[in-house]
């Protein structure tokens, strides 16, 4: 039976996060934590293979102590065993850093013939721990998958790549990064949330996976970071009869000039 | 002598990567090499500037050029890796800064050198904030199409060098190429944009937009899941983050939650007007003028109005 490891990072939803007017400074105190968006997708398709033709699924996140909140949350879509690195310093970690992480776990854990990532994460969108992680172990990567099937020992994806798709074939394990429509992420049911409680998770400690202090040492370091301040004239025109607002939208439209 | 090294399999944006490279160049006082996959490009890299341009032969997948740019980067003693920031060229980016063992910066919006490191600024939280970055050299960074212009040909004398490339991974085959087909508008660049989102409840009703954009002279623009989740329209049309960036003089929404990575594509619109049921959807926060309704009531309205 194939074995998947589908990787997901718990991320602050983006959507709670304000930004203070006066300093462009970000106020994320009150943020609650998500599984980054297109990593949901990456869980499902992990999910449809087991479902579809018989596989294990191992999932793997690498964050700060707030991890520990995603367990079930992870475990409920589906997957058999989550293994989760929670340590501090995954706040300063870069791309090179996570892939050097999940790629010591996936090592410990695996091996898998199918490694599954989301197209980027929701917070830095950086769109390379899953090229970088199978290069860090030495695995062709399939990147921007539209569509998966696993035949045998051979992993066929459809790539869409802006301009064409193309289809690549790897005999082989693989690390694959999914666009968010390959497929549609279910929403738990009941019953998975409750079976959820009773699945493994399995923390491994940053410190048991060999990895040397220049590895963990992010070559990308964050100087400052600044909110978008939206400065727009906001008037919402609330008569109650729409024809009414209408007519003062293209008025003001007008006096625009954009009309 | 350490230097730029810039790569795109598109050569379009090889030509915009030359511009950014000789900015770099004015600084750090390098030399600027480029990589090239054909004679015509590699030609029209010198002659933009590129001082030293290295023709790779022989491989047909660009994501097999990866190995051959991280060696040629090492051997070059490169600093600074510039790579066009399409799907191609991010994948390629990634391993390139593996073979280095270097950071790599996704999508820069602007990049310089600042006390041995390179300063890049880019987008963060699905375009809520801009982070402000340094990284140790060697660095490999991606930069999107458009984010410079196009390096113009003048008389560059740059030596074009024939490399050969590395055989592929023979346990990967590539098949079944297909283009997908552009419908010639470009709405990065149009005057007025009529956006319709999810709001719209069936493909059909896309008419609605059509006639109010056909009043307005506007292009019909939309969200990333009209494109990409519906193909009620072609990916080029999406705004965002991940799609394109509007400059427009008018930018209308129907049906538009105004999520950030969508509104982080419609930042240098000049007016914005959103159209929406729900009074507290984010768009009205990022919008000049705001009607509180549905779009099937209201677009039909402005579309007379305009008429008359
Ligand atoms: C990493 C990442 C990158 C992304 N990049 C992009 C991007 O580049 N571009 C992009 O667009 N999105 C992007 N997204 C998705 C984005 O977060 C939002 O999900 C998306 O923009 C929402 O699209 P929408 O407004 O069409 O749909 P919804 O959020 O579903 O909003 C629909 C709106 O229609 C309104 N509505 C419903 N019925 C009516 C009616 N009859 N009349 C009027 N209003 C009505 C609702 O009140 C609602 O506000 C990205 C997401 C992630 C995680
Ligand atoms: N900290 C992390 N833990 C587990 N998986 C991650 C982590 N960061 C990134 N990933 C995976 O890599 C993908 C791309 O992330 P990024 O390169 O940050 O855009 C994500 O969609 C996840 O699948």
């Amino acid at each position: 039976m194939s074995k998947i490891l589908v990787c997901y990072k718990w991320v602050l939803d983006e959507q709670d996060i304000r930004v203070n007017a006066a300093d462009a400074s970000l106020d994320s105190s009150r943020a609650k934590y998500k599984i980054s968006d297109y990593d949901k997708n990456a869980i499902e398709e992990a999910v449809l293979l087991q479902e579809g033709q018989g596989a294990t699924v191992d999932a793997v996140t690498f964050g700060g102590d707030a991890v520990k909140q995603s367990l079930k949350d992870l475990l409920s879509r589906g997957p058999d065993k989550v293994f989760y690195i929670a340590d501090p310093s995954a706040d300063k970690a870069d791309g090179y850093v996570t892939a050097g992480v999940i790629a010591a776990a996936a090592r410990k854990t695996g091996p898998y013939d199918l490694i599954i990532c989301g197209e980027g994460s929701a917070d830095s969108y950086n769109q390379q721990v899953a090229p970088r992680l199978a290069a860090n172990l030495g695995l062709p990567s399939i990147t921007y998958v539209q569509s998966l099937k696993l035949e045998g020992g051979r992993v066929v994806a459809t790539r869409k790549l802006g301009d064409c798709t193309e289809v690549v074939t790897v005999e082989g394990p693989a690390v694959v990064s999914v666009v968010p429509e390959i497929n549609k992420p279910r929403i738990p049911s009941l019953k998975q949330v409750l079976a959820a409680a009773k699945k493994p998770a399995e923390e491994i400690k940053i410190a048991d996976l060999g990895l040397s202090p220049k590895q963990l040492t992010a070559k990308t370091v964050s100087l400052t970071v600044k909110g978008f301040v939206m400065n727009r004239k906001n008037i919402l025109f609330k008569e109650p009869a729409q024809a009414d607002n209408v007519a003062k939208l293209v008025a003001a439209l007008a006096k625009e000039g954009v009309c | 002598m350490p230097g730029i090294l810039i790569f795109s399999e598109n050569n379009a944006i090889a030509l915009e990567l030359v511009t950014a490279g000789l900015g770099l160049k004015a600084t750090m006082n390098h030399s600027l090499c480029a990589v090239a996959l054909s004679e015509p490009d590699a030609a029209a890299l010198a002659a933009a500037g590129a001082d030293k341009v290295f023709l790779l032969n022989g491989q047909d997948w660009p994501e097999g050029c990866a190995q051959p740019i991280a060696e040629l980067a090492a051997r070059e003693l490169a600093a600074v890796i510039l790579i066009g920031g399409t799907a191609r060229g991010k994948d390629i980016a990634a391993k390139v800064a593996c073979g280095l063992d270097a950071g790599l910066v996704t999508e820069a919006q602007t990049i310089e050198i600042a006390e041995d490191k390179l300063q890049t600024t880019r987008l963060k939280y699905g375009g809520l904030a801009v982070a402000c970055e340094a990284t140790g050299l060697p660095a490999v960074v991606t930069i999107a199409p458009r984010t410079f212009d196009k390096a113009v040909a003048g008389d560059g004398q740059g030596q074009v060098i024939a490399l050969d490339a590395a055989a592929g991974d023979p346990r990967v085959k590539v098949s079944d190429l297909c283009p997908i087909e552009r419908h010639g508008v470009d709405i990065a660049s149009a005057a007025r944009v009529v956006c319709v989102g999810r709001g719209l409840a069936k493909q059909e009703d896309l008419a609605l937009a059509e006639d109010l954009a056909k009043a307005l002279s506007a292009e019909i623009g939309c969200t990333r899941g009209i494109a990409e989740d519906y193909h009620w329209l072609p990916v080029e049309r999406y705004i965002g983050i991940s799609g394109q960036n509007i400059k427009s003089e008018l930018y209308l929404s129907l049906g538009v939650s105004g999520q950030v990575q969508h509104v982080a594509g419609i930042r240098d619109a000049k007016v914005i007007v959103a159209v929406d049921t729900n009074e507290k959807a984010p768009i009205f926060a990022a919008a000049d003028y705001g009607i509180v309704g549905d779009l099937y009531e209201v677009a039909p309205l402005i579309t007379a109005a305009l008429k008359k």
